[in-house]
């Protein structure tokens, strides 16, 4: 690394008022409790165990992240690699639980080869596999002696998963499988962990017996030796490259030549539909949750640098008043924000639906009856709590695709708000994005999934239509709405919060039987609806967030946890992210019919810049309490404690290898380093 | 090294055939909208020329350089650079062909430079060691904690009245240099943006500031390559992208520069008196920049053709489940073929054209202006500056979000490297904050705007001076009236007035915030944010309008096209904004209801000829640099060829378990010694 600078530069401090003084000022003018919103958010415990993580891996030179946006991609994975061992000799020596490894790896911050095998391989094992399975597979996989992945993705096949070529045809006579890929566009392909780490594969496969496809099913495969760890024979495995982000996980490709595995090998135990949808709801859910957690690292850095960066006078004040902060600024307010109200909005939301998973398993195992999981093939069909599953089902599509899409977008307006400085690395958001992007594609993608929320809606409609609707709140917003649609809404959103959601509702039910007039009066295609049903799931779902986000201020807990003071500012987090909402959505709440033209005017003019206002001086306390270490913001700009500059200037000139290098600048000399004789390799 | 993987071939209908008979169905002749949007210039000509000489260079090879390190990547970006340059005195190239063979190698290029304020006698000095490449030069005028501001600088240069030199310090850290391109490693001599400081009326100690000034400055030695002495100079470390351009700090130690450093075209300080001698046009400081923007405008349609090109194609040939109203048993479905990936792709498909035709009349309003300007004529000068803010603003977003809504748009693949679109990306949006914060550069569009409003209000009786003057004016006749009768969905024209209307009636909107009602400037920023908006889509619509209906040399089959896709770039446009549209009355609310269905209309009548009209903007194969974009379609054996033979992680076999410390396995290196080695 580059030697230090001379003493003059090391004398060097920025001007003044220096951010540590501009923080403390922030810090000053806003009454929140932060401890308290923190406890409120993440628990007093989850708080203690990331304090007491960062204490454990902060000081392991193998965790340090001065390198992470140097390097090549081969050393970045070697690197990787190291890191996921270290990570569980540390889990096996402090007999960490799944969750402590979960926030352990959430603070190093980038994903590593370990991950699919931690995650699905053992989930898929433990689930499918029969008791056989478990002590011939899992009881290994559980200690690391055999590494695994999932592999169900190809080349030429992503979510739709009968699509799926690869085979796996049964041979009597010997009573084995044959693993088999007909096709170049059937290569396994995406498969993380796969490419370089892994030694067996839950590999899914069309399967056929007598020549008949009875559809895609798991098969355990090894793929590579356990001593030399090199492909076995006929199997042709790797690392699919380099990517736009991710690139510390060994994403894989995977072909079969006529593979033979024994019976054993096919996972026979196949889920119910109720443990698929029940899965499949959970993962979303969660997803929703981790996103207000990842919107709020980028509204986290982008704030406070925005309150020590200082650009132009107020064109209004006096000539010799100071520069601004960047914060003052009413264009930097309305897109930093109305992201800070997103991230608490996106928070309660998932909360509120782990809570409802929660409850719902509750009474799916009260109610479980022998044999009754056999019967149904999606989650309409269900019955004992299915109204309640099918409801929460639908309702985990629309918000992932919604929460996911609002976080990694909000990422990038987030860079975007830190002008210039924000394009640097040590920003820590660009990687960051591009390592999230991912989630709006994976576990359904974002578009793909409005098309379950719209079939969703438009059943739930019929069945209000018909009088035989379920008892849920999608029924009772519909009904709602048939009710009151000749008379007219007349929502007072400026002054009545209970309103703002009503209006959210209305326009969702509206848009809900305009879809129903397409699809069954007007008959029109189903393809041909698809726009309409992404803007009707979206419009459900920002329906969604708003209720969750307004119950939770409302609800005795926050009072009890929090103060009335910063109650009031949570209110006013609401109504920002609603009416924000509102706004920008201003043609469809029109059309609908739940809110006038005057009313949108207000709102754009006179009731946000109003809640900009009321929210700006409590800013940085509210992205305080998230409680995000330092060291896993890994952000010269998003200091807590606002030594920005000194940041980015040490990592410039002290962490940077390009300045160990001197070049030979001249075009007509080939070498590119200075004193180095002959061409330079690469 | 074969194996059984050669002769495996992807499932049918595979790419070629796809492709071949999408272009079959289409009769947009590529070969004559090609013509139509690019040979203007010889851009044409000279893409395919200097195409064959660069694609014969083993180092312009883009097989490997997404795997390398930051130190890798850059020292490949000089070979190149160095390469080219020396190609450029091989075959004498034009600097037209020179740029050529940049944009087709596709790295930002270390070497930058254009030298500006220098007066004639130091053009005379330093022009033929800038040309001759002796000197390597840069640009230092953003700082650390300083950017769009230039009042706000902090770095010092101190008049000595007794050597008859400059004293460039810098006084804090935050006065450090910063982002400075092509000076972290590579320049010699830098163009210094500081602060003039001269002595206070023939004080000794007092110094005045007459403001940010250019010097010319040596920097480094021109033999060793280091930093002078009292200078300090580097790079700023990993970017979101431009990886191969060395963004500088540097910071100065009472280092001393000769009188002549100081660029003089503009403003000079006389030696003998240390008196200032002020500019006499000032207007003049910001032509540049407004070329500057012109060319950014221009260069954003390639960019998003680009990115377009490599989404049609690749959802053309992708497949993914059967149409949900069809035979359950056939095959699965072009994904091009959703609506649901049509409205993201398509209307940024129709934006590429909008950015090509207001980006020549961008060219040929800057040309013109600077004939003017030459002719002591300023007075479209500050109409063209506040126009090229608002398009540089809105044209950069709506190229740098659409490589990212193409990338997206296709799914997982589009995350991997054989998309090619994520260098792209990564480069790219630098573009929204470099050369003025899209967000900031919109108040000069808005103040212009609000100046010109109030002009047309206090002299309502005179005619129009100019037609913004024209269109405000009759606006405020009418303001009031009965609505616009406007009816978009049956008139082109009136697509365009409307447009128009909404951007005067938000200007009025503004004017009387600001002017009547005395509002803060900073309670207006969101609204003046807005007005930019819309004033630049309106520019964009009304170019596209105009260049349609006075090109004559189009097939009739090949402009029906181009009127549907101006169609579609406006009625997509008018339905992001569907509202502002109706309250400022420029449409009906049955025309507001009807935008969707007419906008899903226009797609699935442009669907069909989305293939040739992507292959009209004649992006090369190794430009693309894309397993997803390939003419010929091949996109699976592309992908996999990337993975599999020219992946270099495939080399290494790794120790797995985790009780081992060893990561390459055989090697016996832990995790330890790789950092060690770093």
């Amino acid at each position: 690394m580059p030697s230090p600078p001379p003493d003059w530069v090391k004398a060097l401090t920025p001007a003044g008022p220096q951010g540590s003084e501009l923080l403390a000022q922030e810090r000053a003018q806003s009454n929140i409790n932060v401890d308290k919103l923190s406890e409120l958010l993440h628990t007093k415990e989850f708080l203690q165990r990331q304090d007491q993580l960062v204490k454990l891996l902060q000081p392991e030179k193998v965790f340090d992240k001065s390198q992470n946006h140097t390097l090549g991609r081969v050393e970045r994975l070697q690197r990787s690699l190291a890191k996921a061992k270290r990570l569980q000799q540390l889990a096996e020596k402090h007999q960490w639980s799944m969750e402590e490894l979960h926030a352990a790896n959430e603070l190093i911050g980038e994903p590593t080869p370990y991950g699919l095998h931690a995650s699905m391989f053992l989930v898929t094992l433990r689930e499918q596999g029969s008791p056989e399975q478990h002590k011939l597979f899992l009881e290994r996989a559980a200690k690391y002696e055999i590494i695994g992945c999932y592999a169900q993705t190809e080349l030429g096949h992503g979510s739709n998963v009968r699509g799926l070529e690869t085979t796996a045809t049964w041979n009597p006579d010997k009573k084995t499988f044959t693993i088999h890929s007909p096709t170049l566009t059937a290569s396994k392909w995406w498969i993380g962990s796969l490419g370089r780490t892994a030694n067996h594969a839950v590999v899914m496969a069309q399967l056929f017996i007598g020549g008949k496809n009875f559809g895609p099913h798991p098969f355990v495969v090894q793929v590579r030796d356990l001593e030399t760890h090199q492909p076995l024979e006929n199997v042709y495995v790797g690392d699919i490259g380099p990517k736009f982000g991710y690139n510390t996980m060994d994403n894989g490709f995977l072909l079969f030549n006529n593979v033979e595995i024994p019976h054993i090998n096919i996972t026979s135990a196949l889920p119910s539909p109720t443990l698929v949808y029940g899965t499949l709801t959970w993962v979303r859910s969660n997803i929703v949750l981790q996103s207000g957690g990842v919107l709020a690292r980028g509204v986290t850095i982008a704030t406070r640098y925005a309150a020590v960066r200082r650009q132009f006078q107020d064109r209004d004040a006096d000539v010799n008043a100071g520069e601004n902060q960047v914060l003052n600024y009413k264009m930097v307010q309305v897109r930093l924000l109305p992201l800070l109200a997103s991230m608490y909005a996106l928070h309660f939301t998932g909360r509120g639906m782990m809570r409802l998973y929660q409850e719902n398993q509750q009474r799916m195992k009260a109610a479980a009856s022998p044999g009754q999981d056999s019967r149904g093939a999606g989650p309409e069909e269900l019955r004992a709590g299915a109204d309640l599953l099918a409801d929460l089902h639908a309702t985990s599509c629309g918000l992932k695709a919604l929460a996911s899409t609002t976080a990694g977008e909000g990422l990038e307006v987030c860079r975007r708000a830190c002008g210039g400085h924000g394009y640097s690395s040590y920003s820590g958001i660009g990687s960051y994005y591009a390592d999230y992007l991912p989630t709006l594609t994976w576990e359904g993608d974002n578009y793909m999934l409005t098309q379950q929320v719209a079939r969703y809606l438009l059943k739930s409609a019929r069945a209000v239509l018909s009088g035989k609707s379920a008892d849920n709140d999608t029924s009772r917003i519909l009904r709602n709405y048939l009710d009151r649609r000749e008379k007219g809404a007349s929502f007072d959103i400026l002054e009545n919060d209970a309103d703002i959601v009503e209006a959210f509702a209305w326009r969702t039910a509206h848009l809900t039987f305009e879809a129903l007039k397409h699809r069954d009066a007007e008959k029109r295609s189903w393809n041909s609806l698809l726009v309409d049903f992404w803007r009707l799931s979206t419009a459900h779902s920002q329906y969604l967030v708003v209720r969750n986000f307004y119950e939770a201020v409302s609800s005795p807990n926050l009072s009890q946890a929090i103060d009335s003071d910063s109650k009031t500012i949570m209110h006013s987090l609401f109504r920002l992210y609603a009416l924000h909402t509102l706004e920008r959505e201003a043609a469809e709440f029109f059309s609908s019919g739940a809110v006038t033209v005057r009313q949108i005017t207000l709102t754009r003019t006179v009731a946000v810049m109003k809640l900009l206002d009321e929210i700006r001086p409590h800013a940085i306390r509210l992205v305080d309490a998230w409680a995000i270490p330092d060291w896993q913001l890994d952000s010269s700009l998003g200091r807590s404690d606002g030594k920005v500059y000194e940041d980015l200037f040490h990592r410039a000139s002290q962490e940077n290898p390009v300045n160990d290098l001197t070049f030979d600048p001249y075009p007509w000399n080939e070498n590119v380093l200075k004193n180095q004789p002959g061409k330079s390799k690469l | 090294m074969p194996d059984f993987t050669d002769n495996l071939r992807p499932s049918q209908p595979d790419g070629p055939t796809t492709l071949a008979r999408e272009r079959a169905e289409s009769n947009i002749s590529p070969k004559e909208l090609s013509h139509h949007l690019l040979s203007a210039d010889g851009f044409l000509e000279r893409q395919s020329r200097i195409l064959s000489i660069v694609q014969l260079e083993p180092l312009f090879s883009k097989e490997k350089q997404q795997n390398l390190s930051r130190p890798q990547r850059f020292k490949l970006g000089l070979a190149r650079a160095k390469l080219l340059r020396r190609l450029k005195d091989q075959h004498k190239w034009s600097h037209d062909e020179y740029k050529m063979a940049e944009y087709l190698v596709d790295d930002v290029s270390p070497y930058f430079f254009a030298p500006g304020n220098a007066s004639e006698a130091q053009r005379a000095e330093w022009m033929p060691l800038i040309e001759s490449w002796k000197i390597v030069g840069a640009y230092a005028q953003t700082e650390l904690g300083h950017g769009s501001n230039v009042r706000g600088l902090e770095l010092e240069a101190r008049w000595d009245g007794k050597t008859k030199e400059f004293i460039l310090h810098s006084p804090t850290l935050t006065a450090s240099k910063w982002w400075n391109g092509s000076l972290g490693r590579i320049a010699n001599h830098a163009i210094v943006v500081a602060q003039l400081l001269l002595p206070k009326d023939g004080s000794e100690n007092k110094y005045v500031s007459h403001g940010p000034h250019p010097f010319i400055v040596q920097v480094r030695d021109m033999k060793t390559h280091l930093p002078l002495s009292g200078v300090v100079v580097g790079d700023i470390g990993p970017k979101y992208g431009y990886i191969t351009m060395d963004n500088a700090y540097m910071l100065f130690n009472h280092f001393r520069i000769p009188h002549s450093a100081m660029l003089s075209r503009y403003s000079s300080v006389n030696p003998n008196t240390g008196i200032y001698t002020k500019p006499e046009q000032p207007a003049l400081v910001y032509g540049s920049l407004t070329y500057v923007r012109a060319q950014i405008v221009h260069h954003a349609r390639l960019v998003l053709a680009r990115a377009v090109t490599v989404a049609v194609r690749y959802t053309a040939i992708r497949r993914q489940f059967q149409d949900r109203d069809g035979d359950k048993h056939g095959p699965e479905m072009a994904v091009l073929d959703y609506p649901t990936v049509q409205i993201r792709i398509l209307p940024l498909l129709a934006t590429a054209f909008a950015l090509h035709y207001t980006g020549q009349s961008m060219r040929a309003i800057y040309q013109s202006t600077r004939e003017d300007v030459e002719q002591g004529d300023f007075r479209s000068l500050a109409h063209m500056h506040s126009m090229s803010s608002g398009l540089k603003s809105l044209c950069t977003m709506l190229a740098a979000d659409g490589v990212e809504t193409c990338r997206r748009a296709m799914g997982g693949h589009g995350f991997g490297g054989g998309s090619g679109l994520i260098q792209l990306n990564n480069d790219y949006l630098s573009k929204p904050t470099v050369e003025g914060d899209n967000w900031m550069i919109t108040q000069q569009v808005a103040a212009y705007l609000i100046k010109k409003m109030t002009a047309a209000v206090d002299s309502l009786a005179s005619p129009a001076s100019d037609k913004t003057d024209a269109i405000f004016k009759e606006y405020i006749r009418n303001r009031g009236s009965s609505p616009s009768g406007l009816d978009v969905l049956a008139s082109d024209r009136d697509v365009v007035k409307s447009f128009e209307l909404r951007a005067t009636t938000l200007t009025y909107d503004v004017y009387e915030q600001r002017v009547l009602k005395k509002k803060s400037w900073n309670s207006l920023l969101i609204q003046l944010h807005k007005l930019s908006k819309a004033q630049s889509q309106s520019i964009l619509v009304t170019n596209f309008f105009e260049s349609l209906s006075t090109n004559s040399s189009l097939s009739d089959s090949t402009k029906s096209v181009m009127w549907e896709l101006f169609r579609l770039f406006a009625f997509y446009t008018m339905e992001n904004e569907a509202f502002e549209f109706f309250r400022c009355n420029a449409v009906t609310k049955s025309a507001l209801d009807g935008l969707p269905a007419r906008v899903q209309e226009l797609m699935s009548r442009i669907r069909p000829h989305a293939v040739n009209l992507v292959d009209s903007w004649m992006i090369p194969d190794y430009l693309l640099d894309s397993a997803l974009g390939r003419y010929d379609g091949r996109i699976y054996e592309d992908l996999y060829n990337r993975a599999h033979r020219l992946n270099p992680l495939n080399k290494i076999t790794f120790n797995p378990n985790y009780w081992e410390d060893e990561i390459v396995k055989g090697s016996g290196e832990s995790g330890a010694s790789i950092l060690s080695k770093l």
